[in-house]
């Protein structure tokens, strides 16, 4: 358990300096713009590399038929056995459709999630702020009203008054 | 999956597992579980619907007939390495055929926009994938064209996702030096 746990931290902390790292080396650093606005021989290179994400995003964006996924199956369900193929699970695989991941289907309640979690972290910071300070307080005075009587009536009938 | 056996004149309803069944019927659910992943990573190698269906059905097939009907341990990294394959040999295929109408087609057709130019690029890209090397053209096809995680390629493919890493930057270095190459060319 312990190892898992530290196993998880170390994988935690690797991601958190590779994210860091890219941001101060990355192409989208401020000195590595600089730099590639005045040399010309990085920015070929760029330009290269920026061919090849762009041609990558184009790939992406091309959307196939919507009946695609059942058309294939179908197909890979047709050479498949006798009793795999007249099953109630190839019957559905021949109509299925395709779905967005949960992931997908949250995306669009993401700011809103973001937005609350913000609200009820300002209004936890703010109730755990009053109460502690409110208490810091309350002691404070506490204290100060027993160290004066203290001072003048002793300390005996300051702990009786002011106990602590 | 129930089953029924006679015991002492007697039927008994049984459930057997779906592995020793023999009934295959994991791999249904291989096909409910990664077919839609493995179509869009099969479209954008092949942009060919009925390629696309090809590879699929010779992917489920492939899997099927795994060692005499066996189930593999790895079946989602069975599935992704020998979709990507299948697809990446069809497409090999396909660049063989086109280069032989290749010359032809340059001189008919003349560059009319923007539409033409992307058409062309992703052509020149999918060509430049298919001649990457058998481990940097693995991590391209899943980690950019299935959009896995490092991490699961790396379980895939056996390798750590630091590997991953460093292949898919030498990938896309070759990627660009020969897609600027071939830019030249025409």
């Amino acid at each position: 358990m312990k190892t898992q746990q530290k196993n998880r931290r170390c994988k935690d902390i690797k991601n958190r300096l590779f994210k860091a790292l890219s941001r101060q080396i990355g192409p989208d650093a401020v000195w590595v713009q600089r730099h590639i606005a005045s040399c010309p021989r990085c920015r070929r290179r760029l330009l290269r590399t920026s061919r090849v994400s762009v041609a990558m995003q184009l790939l992406k964006s091309q959307p196939h038929s919507l009946d695609l996924l059942a058309r294939a199956n179908n197909k890979a369900v047709s050479v498949l056995k006798h009793s795999l193929r007249y099953s109630d699970k190839a019957q559905k695989l021949k109509v299925a459709l395709p779905e967005p991941t949960i992931f997908e289907r949250l995306r669009k309640y993401r700011s809103a999630a973001v937005n609350v979690a913000a609200c009820v972290t300002i209004l936890l910071l703010i109730k755990t702020g009053m109460f502690s300070s409110s208490i810091k307080f309350q002691n404070d005075g506490n204290n100060a009203l027993h160290n004066y009587y203290a001072s003048r009536v002793g300390d005996e009938i300051a702990d009786e008054i002011f106990p602590i | 999956m129930a089953g029924q056996v006679n015991i002492a004149g007697l039927s008994w309803d049984i459930t057997i597992p779906e592995v020793l069944s023999g009934t295959q019927r994991w791999v249904l659910s291989a096909m409910q579980k990664h077919g839609p992943e493995l179509v869009t990573m099969l479209w954008r190698i092949l942009a060919n619907e009925q390629d696309v269906c090809d590879a699929y059905q010779d992917t489920f097939l492939k899997l099927a007939h795994y060692e005499s009907g066996q189930k593999p341990q790895y079946v989602r990294a069975y599935v992704f390495r020998t979709a990507a394959n299948t697809a990446l040999s069809m497409l090999r295929h396909k660049i063989v055929e086109r280069k032989r109408v290749q010359m032809l087609q340059i001189q008919n057709t003349t560059n009319t926009g923007l539409d033409l130019n992307s058409g062309l690029l992703q052509e020149k890209l999918r060509s430049c994938i298919a001649r990457l090397p058998k481990n940097l053209r693995e991590i391209v096809t899943l980690h950019d064209l299935a959009e896995l995680p490092y991490r699961q390629v790396g379980r895939i493919l056996e390798i750590t996702p630091a590997t991953a890493r460093v292949y898919r930057c030498k990938a896309i270095r070759l990627l660009a030096a020969w897609m600027n190459k071939s830019e030249n060319q025409i």
